[in-house]
């Protein structure tokens, strides 16, 4: 590792800290609620495009099947929660471990697959567990579950009116998952995965060490984006598999990361910054005419980003992008 | 109090952003915005649109003067408060109920509804009401049928119309009035959906024919908007129960009608949960194959023979939106009536005096365009004298046939 | 459950497997072509029905007699939204897969939007058709005619299909522009123009498909998400690459799907496909008769 290097990582920590810093006071001048929910669920999505990045960019395994992880995270809180009383935060840990080794259990088989074989089994996958979630009378099948909310508690994680403990769970989410990734991007796993992608024949050498750290990606993938289906349980206080386990969930997760640049530090991030907001404005202020106005300005956005900037939208802000994407 | 024109005018995100938040001044006198939350876009955006017809026709009738016997019709705006008009701002919640929630919350914040109606489905029914009991604003479901909603204990909450387990109650009713009459009633199909509406349906369904005694010989769950329904009609075809009760949305129901004619089986006696079998594309598409087929419903034309008005009402909304009422356009625009009188009576657009009002609301049934006795919300929220009809698609079109009183066909039966 | 029951099913999946195959064999030409994932497929379907119905709202043209029609806009369509589009997301130096998938993704959007806004949110479908609604019973099994036909259409589509690879001289091109575009650019073949021929084709097949459907299926701006995810599983289980491929697969979703919803609650019949799917790739990791 040289000098160089070091530096530009000491400099993506420093700008970290500094955005973490204006984020932590936005609040303070903005106090529209709408604005704050847009806020919120910024934050939520950068976290959970971080989280896909993980395993989808860095490691090269495209998953199109994060919504699994997702709405186990937010079942297992809600049924511990509601059914025996379990604080969300134990359920949060719960359903984040559940999903880790649901995870590595199903990487075992599927990381032999290449290419399209490998995203359209991480679909299907996914798709088996929402259909089993639908029929599943003790959760609730279709009819989801109601979380009763009694007033304002920080050990049940939740308040009535009031956005801001939302607000500031997804910005730390935000923040633990972003410098989990900046720590992975330099360790032995990093080197191993950017081996892969560079030139997956010549890591077959490298062999069982390369497997090993391929489960490992998909395990705190999994685990992070549990967390952030407990936290979007708990913020939307209903859930049902229509809502958090379906197949466009999954895209939703891996698209700011792919608009903003697949498998970089600030990808996910700006992505989500650009995107979120987007979909909610267009949808609250265009959606109501009910002619589909919305769809077709989100499709062009969507079409013409991955056509005018198919390296994601960070290669406007960096020069050093060559180095980035390799 | 004076109109705040700054509160009006801010609609952007970004100069409201800047406002303290405080319990809003809403507006008032000049006009009492009213929120509609439906499905704009998307799988089920055909029924938002058709229900934003619906809600104009309703605040049309509201803000001007019409010689109808219906509450508000006969003033220009709403007179409780020197004549305020009603607005109504439509935002579209995507059958997310994630974003149902976020609408809710920017109409009450931004838009400073005094009220929201809403949402078809269920699921966004459940995260609307959440938000409007927290903010303390009345929400009415005008065409959610779900059982589940009125009984979470909201005080904000309220339901015109009645839900699936009345409706599947006057379906038995019905059976049970046939037997009566010596007609051969034993076996029960019951084919639904996997969403929401048809598990509650089917689980009324089940009960109901439990405790009356008869047997569901095949009880079948199929995914909503499936590409292929032989599999699923084919199990009926061999249950061949004497009434197959579907509760299936347009697109399933139609699917469902075609793949009967094509593995030949003729159901005895098709009783419907509505949804699909109400809406009017079905019998474009498959109505020569289904005469007598008989779907609850809240809503029937005939009653116009009885209520002129709800003809010439009719007759508005199809100038409108090229459809005669059904049932949900119906619940749809009923709801903003029974909404924008209890704010008349409340007259003031705090939500607390206008739940006061609605709870106190007593519509005699005359006054609507519905069958129902009377518009009264018990302790839950929920209108229990909305009697449903039953309806037999007869000759291309709708009669009552069910109850008694509103009936003005004899139900044929078998179904030819 | 009787043998009666059980042939039926097998007869309506097989039928509704030809149909799968139809459906998913454009994919599987444009996959197998260029390694790329066309997330619009199921918007393709949707796009190829409204001209199948509009054809005959307006002009009163029967469905059977739309199809070539539809085929031919659809080729249309297809080669255009290749050199509009689709072209351009291939220069995508990293992540090239990903990009493909969402350009087409972010185009499948469009298009629904662009259908609800024209073509409003109303369900259409047609009503009456020389086919629709006709069944044939053959000692108890019934088979409806209009999907007969879709299935003769998707073997003839087959059939021409591997002809055209096979024999023509466009279609060595293609096989060759497959194996190594840069190869080719050599000889002086223009890989743009084959591309764009195949996904022509691509578009052309899956117009056949919305054409046949259109007799029997509702139509509205969602309606391509039903049939998208069982065309991209058909396509893997065949093995990208393999048009013969596709037409298994088809063949096997379609008996799949019937006969687990024999032993499941029909509310998990895909389940059976996705576990079929699963357990073939993770004993053959390129699918049945895959070459990628």
């Amino acid at each position: 590792m040289d000098d160089a290097h070091s530096k530009r990582r000491l400099r993506d920590l420093i700008v970290a800290a500094v955005l973490t810093c204006i984020a932590a006071l936005v609040p303070l001048f903005v106090k529209d609620v709408y604005v704050q929910n847009i806020m919120v669920l910024t934050l939520m999505y950068a976290a959970l495009s971080q989280a896909w990045n993980i395993l989808g960019g860095y490691c090269g395994q495209i998953s199109l099947g994060h919504a699994l992880y997702f709405g186990l995270g937010a079942y297992t809180t809600v049924l511990l929660f509601t059914k025996f009383g379990v604080l969300p935060w134990f359920g949060m840990l719960g359903g984040g471990l559940i999903s880790a080794v649901i995870a590595m259990a199903l990487g075992y088989p599927t990381f032999r697959l290449r290419g399209h074989y490998f995203v359209i089994a991480t679909i299907v996958i996914a798709e088996i567990g929402f259909l089993l979630f639908h029929n599943w009378d003790w959760a609730g099948a279709a009819l989801g579950i109601d979380i009763p909310v009694r007033g304002d508690s920080w050990a049940k994680f939740q308040f009535t009116r009031s956005k801001l403990p939302y607000y500031y769970f997804a910005l730390v989410f935000c923040c633990v998952a972003w410098l989990v990734t900046w720590w992975l991007e330099n360790s032995k796993w990093g080197y191993w995965w950017r081996a892969v992608k560079d030139n997956p024949e010549a890591a077959e050498s490298l062999g069982v060490v390369v497997f090993n750290s391929k489960m490992g990606a998909a395990a705190v993938s999994a685990f992070l984006t549990a967390i952030g289906g407990a936290f979007y349980a708990m913020f939307v206080s209903y859930i049902d598999p229509e809502s958090v386990m379906t197949f466009q969930f999954s895209l939703l997760m891996a698209l700011p990361a792919v608009l903003g640049g697949i498998g970089t530090l600030w990808g996910p991030v700006l992505g989500a910054v650009i995107l979120i907001p987007l979909t909610e404005l267009t949808r609250s202020f265009i959606g109501g005419s009910g002619r589909g106005v919305d769809l077709i300005l989100y499709g062009t956005v969507i079409v013409v980003i991955s056509l005018a900037r198919p390296e994601g939208l960070i290669g406007l802000f960096a020069k050093r992008r060559k180095e980035v994407a390799r | 109090m004076k109109i705040d024109r700054r509160h009006l005018l801010l609609g952007g995100a970004a100069s409201a952003a800047v406002l303290p938040f405080a319990k809003p001044a809403r507006a008032q006198a000049k006009e009492v915005v009213i929120g509609v939350i439906y499905p704009l876009s998307g799988a089920s955006a055909q029924i938002g649109v058709d229900a934003q017809k619906a809600f104009q026709t309703a605040a049309e009738l509201i803000n001007n003067k019409y010689d109808f016997d219906l509450p508000l019709a006969r003033d220009e705006g709403l007179p409780g408060l020197g004549g305020a008009k009603v607005r109504l701002v439509f935002a579209d919640h995507q059958a997310d109920p994630q974003k149902g929630r976020a609408e809710a919350e920017r109409l009450i914040t931004q838009e400073k509804v005094s009220a929201i109606v809403g949402t078809y489905q269920s699921a966004v029914a459940v995260t609307v009401s959440q938000i409007c009991e927290r903010y303390q604003i009345p929400f009415l479901s005008a065409d959610n049928s779900s059982p589940s909603l009125h009984r979470r204990g909201l005080k904000f909450y309220f339901r015109a119309a009645p839900h699936d387990e009345m409706f599947s109650q006057a379906m038995f009713d019905f059976f049970d009035a046939l037997k009566k009459k010596g007609k051969k009633i034993e076996t029960l199909a019951l084919f639904h959906e996997d969403t929401i509406f048809g598990t509650d349906s089917s689980n009324a369904q089940l009960k109901l024919a439990q405790e009356r005694g008869y047997k569901v010989v095949a009880d079948i769950k199929y995914r909503a908007n499936s590409p292929s329904l032989t599999a699923e009609v084919q199990q009926l075809k061999a249950a061949d129960a004497d009434v197959l009760m579907p509760s299936s949305y347009t697109t399933d129901a139609i699917l469902l009608i075609r793949t009967m004619g094509e593995l030949g089986y003729k159901a005895k006696n098709i009783v419907a949960q509505d949804a699909g079998f109400s809406e009017k594309a079905l019998y474009d598409a498959v109505g020569d194959k289904i005469p007598g087929v008989i779907s609850r419903g809240s809503f029937s034309l005939d009653l116009a023979a009885k209520r002129p008005m709800v003809g010439k009402i009719n007759d508005m909304y199809k100038a409108n939106s090229g459809k005669d009422f059904n049932d949900y356009s119906s619940r749809q625009f009923m709801g903003l009536i029974v909404m924008a009188d209890a704010i008349n009576r409340a007259k003031s657009t705090d939500g607390e005096k206008i739940r006061e009002a609605l709870v106190a609301t007593d519509m005699p049934g005359e006054k609507t365009i519905m069958p129902w006795k009377q518009v009264k919300f018990d302790a839950e929220g929920q209108n229990t004298f909305a009697d449903p009809v039953l309806l037999q698609y007869v000759g291309g079109k709708f009669v009552t046939i069910f109850p008694e009183q509103a009936a003005v066909a004899e139900a044929i039966w078998p179904m030819p | 459950m009787t043998t009666a029951t059980i042939i039926q099913s097998l007869a309506s999946g097989l039928l509704m497997g030809l149909l799968y195959g139809l459906v998913a064999v454009g994919l599987a030409l444009i996959f197998g072509l260029m390694d790329v994932t066309n997330f619009a497929h199921g918007e393709f379907l949707m796009l190829a029905m409204y001209m199948t119905f509009f054809l005959f709202a307006f002009f009163a043209i029967d469905p059977l007699l739309a199809a070539p029609l539809v085929g031919a806009a659809m080729f249309v369509f297809g080669a255009v939204a290749y050199l509009l589009v689709v072209r351009f997301a291939m220069r995508a130096k990293a992540n090239i897969g990903m990009v493909q998938i969402f350009t087409t993704f972010g185009l499948a959007i469009l298009m629904r939007g662009l259908a609800q806004y024209f073509f409003t949110p109303d369900y259409r479908s047609i009503n009456v058709s020389w086919l629709g609604g006709k069944t044939i019973s053959l000692g108890g099994v019934f088979l409806p005619v209009p999907q007969l036909v879709g299935a003769l259409v998707s073997l003839a589509a087959f059939g021409a299909l591997y002809f055209f690879i096979k024999k023509t001289d466009f279609g060595r091109a293609l096989e060759a522009t497959r194996e190594d575009a840069g190869a080719v650019a050599l000889v002086g073949i223009d890989k743009n123009k084959v591309f764009a021929l195949g996904w022509g084709l691509g578009g052309a097949l899956v117009g056949l498909a919305g054409a046949v459907m259109a007799m029997f299926f509702y139509i509205y701006p969602d309606v391509g998400a039903s049939f998208a995810l069982i065309a991209y599983v058909t396509v893997a289980l065949g093995g990208f690459g393999s048009v013969f491929g596709a037409f298994a697969g088809g063949i096997i979703v379609g008996l799949v799907e019937a006969s687990t919803a024999l032993i499941l609650p029909p509310s998990l019949k895909s389940v059976g496909i996705y576990a079929v799917y699963l357990l073939v790739v993770f004993i053959r990791p390129r699918g049945l008769f895959g070459s990628i």
